[in-house]
């Protein structure tokens, strides 16, 4: 048995430590791709959402490695990914692949069940107990794993050198990916926050402008925000323009939420946005729809200067977010601006509009500059 | 008092237990007028492009309502046990507020049958304090409303017409006689007399596409013109739960389950002579269920036509596809399915054969 699994962003790491400490063959599929996303919007419903097409691009692209299961969770949310497990066997059987799909949740609400299918995943040599310690270890990985993304979304906007940021984030995934014991996972986290230091100390001296960046809060579908080919790299690209960026949703967040179901709180739990959300969309709506209502409250209270919401074309929990927004957006004072993505999204029109969006909620700023000069200089006139 | 329904997505399955449970508090019910143009119009301004054709229509048909004094607009999250409706029924009427003439307060309730008739009960109370009627009173209320669901479904099938039934619920449910709406009459009348039909073709679609003449350029009368029409509206629900084998996992959403096992039921059934599947652009639960039902469909064989319902709909294009279909269907039947050997391997993953 050759286990395989969607990509999610950073998700390949966690998963790949989990089941190489249960012994587990892997095959971590390629990264997603143009290749992983033609290849899967072929067999994929042409309604279907992002996520599903890319995720069966990942199995075919799997296959050349001899994978021949798929382990995918499931929910019984109203939202589509629930049912991804069992449409995905359905078309890729059609389209003759032969894969096994095993959905980690408990069928009909049955315990037993999911026991059964972990069981079956992790053979009999491993017992409950060696299960336990590698989804702790794994969980753990995670988190460290959101600390280091949310450093780099710290350092991208103040290190002066965007390709140095993007070199030590490439090696702080790497190290974490190697790390196999709990002191390697903090040594990682700690060498990669003092090398950020380091590159900070040393740029800082002639870059004041770095010192207060725009803060812009990136809500949103959890697949498409985490999974930087499917954002077309919208933090990385925000971190050039001279943005610090924060998400609403952290991997292990949603970990911590929807696998150990509220029994982790995970790096930034997503618990609190519910709450949040109340006065605007009451009551959940599947996936993460209230929650991204709640998150943009949040980040609107926390005086964020504005807010990107990103979703998969016709994705439904999304939607109904959406057309609530402009709510959130006229009580807080606070732009909001809603990206759509699908198979033919151009990484020109996402930087254009990404270009546009920043210039305007630098403006309110620079004319504060402009205006203090021109009474500096008194030139007659009134504000 | 009188409540502002629209008429449009629950109004198509669920008006009657509203009507039962509004007429028995004494309550006045007044829908909004079959669609048409303007409300259709008014719905594109008010929602944002992203959502789905029912969701706009129902905009739409909030601005059609006046001199109410609410509207009612229900978070009809979950029908059955183990199922949800789809999320933008659990967005409602949140997403929709922008739509709502502001002087015009809104009523909601939450019904959730996956708690069980208790918490239908204890939602539908609070609905009753908003009104001012005492737990009693929204109990009787409920069974009414229920009993006339009851009817409603069960009085559903064969020679039934849709139209005809609601018109039959909104007139009592009006109670002071007023004149009743003239203008759609033009349905009814042709369908009773020529039974005599050769082709059987199924039309699978949400309730609130298929009876929605006007968005749909009136696809439902165009077809019983040439052929038997069955609705998966109609079958019941046992049948449906009969036909939901094939799949691993159950289907979470409650009309997905129905499309999918009674749109089985018919596929298998081999006096049906074709299958048209109604859907609009955006609808994220078909985008599952049309790839589920089309893998069965091309297994059997049969003639499978998917129309895709959007606001730039046009006439001709319908009906140039649907006469297309039904020729097809036809001269299938007349030479009993033969196709030549190299059809199959040809176009083996087409919907169609």
């Amino acid at each position: 048995m050759k286990v395989t699994f969607p990509h999610m962003g950073n998700a390949w790491i966690v998963i790949q430590t989990l089941f190489e400490s249960l012994n587990i063959e892997v095959v971590v599929p390629p990264m997603n791709s143009k290749q992983t996303l033609t290849l899967g919007a072929k067999l994929a419903p042409e309604a279907a959402c992002l996520p599903l097409k890319l995720n069966l691009g990942n199995y075919i692209e799997a296959v050349r490695d001899g994978a021949d299961t798929i382990v995918i969770t499931g929910g019984i949310g109203p939202c589509r990914f629930g049912y991804y497990g069992e449409i995905e066997r359905q078309i890729l059987r059609e389209a003759g692949y032969h894969f096994d799909v095993v959905t980690l949740e408990p069928p009909d609400g049955s315990l037993r069940g999911l026991a059964q299918r972990i069981r079956y995943l992790a053979g009999e040599k491993n017992s409950w107990a060696s299960i336990l310690k590698a989804l702790r270890f794994a969980y753990l990985k995670c988190v460290a794993l959101d600390q280091v993304e949310d450093m780099i979304h710290a350092a991208r906007p103040r290190l002066a050198d965007s390709q140095e940021t993007e070199r030590l984030y490439a090696e702080g995934k790497k190290r974490l990916a190697q790390a196999m014991t709990v002191k390697g996972i903090q040594d990682s986290v700690r060498s990669i926050r003092q090398s950020l230091h380091d590159h900070q100390m040393a740029g800082d001296k002639n870059a004041d402008k770095f010192q207060k960046p725009l803060r812009i809060g990136i809500i949103g579908e959890i697949y498409t925000i985490l999974d930087p080919f499917t954002s077309v790299g919208i933090e990385e690209e925000l971190g050039r323009l001279g943005v610090e960026v924060d998400r609403s949703i952290y991997l292990s967040g949603w970990v911590g939420n929807h696998i150990f179901q509220g029994l982790a709180p995970g790096y930034r739990s997503i618990r609190s946005y519910p709450s949040h959300a109340k006065p605007f969309l009451s009551h959940f709506v599947g996936g993460h729809g209230q929650e991204t209502v709640g998150a943009a409250v949040k980040f609107a209270r926390e005086g964020f200067d504005g807010i990107i919401q990103l979703f998969p074309l016709s994705c439904m929990p999304e939607i109904v977010a959406a057309s609530v927004l402009p709510r959130v957006q006229e009580t807080y004072q606070v732009p909001i601006m809603t990206l759509i993505v699908d198979e033919h999204t151009g990484h020109a029109g996402i930087q254009t509009r990404l270009e546009a969006f920043v210039d305007l909620l630098e403006r309110p700023s620079l004319k504060d500059i402009s205006e203090t000069s021109r009474e500096g200089v008194s030139v007659v006139g009134e504000r | 008092m009188k409540i502002g329904f629209p008429r449009a997505l629950f109004y198509y399955d669920y008006f009657p237990f509203w009507a039962g449970f509004f007429y028995h508090l004494g309550i006045e019910v007044e829908t909004s007028p079959p669609t048409q143009r303007q409300i259709m119009e008014d719905g594109l301004k008010k929602t944002s492009d992203e959502t789905c054709l029912p969701l706009k229509l129902l905009a739409g048909h909030i601005q059609a309502l006046k001199d109410v004094d609410a509207i009612f607009l229900p978070r009809m999250v979950s029908m059955e046990e183990n199922t949800y409706n789809c999320p933008k029924f659990l967005g409602i009427p949140e997403s929709l507020l922008s739509a709502v003439p502001p002087e015009i307060p809104v009523l909601s309730a939450v019904i959730n049958w996956r708690k069980g008739q208790r918490q239908v009960l204890k939602d539908l109370r609070i609905l009753g304090m908003q009104l001012g009627k005492s737990g009693a009173e929204i109990h009787r209320a409920f069974l009414e409303g229920h009993e006339w669901q009851q009817h409603y479904q069960d009085s559903r099938g064969g020679e039934w017409d849709f139209e005809e039934k609601m018109r039959e619920i909104e007139y009592v449910t009006r109670q002071t006689t007023k004149t009743r709406p003239q203008n759609f009459s033009v349905q009814l009348s042709e369908n009773h007399q020529n039974c005599q039909k050769d082709l059987k073709i199924t039309l699978i679609g949400h309730s609130y596409l298929v009876q929605e003449c006007y968005a749909n350029l009136n696809l439902l009368q165009r077809l019983r013109e040439h052929a038997e029409v069955n609705l998966i509206q109609h079958v019941e629900r046992e049948d449906v739960e009969a036909h939901l084998s094939g799949l691993r996992k159950k289907l979470f959403w409650s009309h997905a389950k129905q499309i999918y096992g009674a749109g089985n039921k018919f596929v298998e059934d081999p006096t049906v002579d074709g299958i048209i599947y109604l859907t609009c652009f955006g609808c994220g639960t078909d985008s599952m269920v049309q790839e589920l039902l089309a893998q069965r469909v091309r297994k059997h064989h049969k003639p499978y036509m998917v129309i895709t319902l959007d606001e730039h709909t046009g006439e001709a294009g319908l009906v140039t596809r649907l006469e297309a279909f039904l020729d097809m269907v036809e001269r299938r039947k007349v030479r009993e399915g033969y196709v030549s050997a190299y059809g199959e391997c040809l176009d083996s993953h087409s919907n169609t054969l």
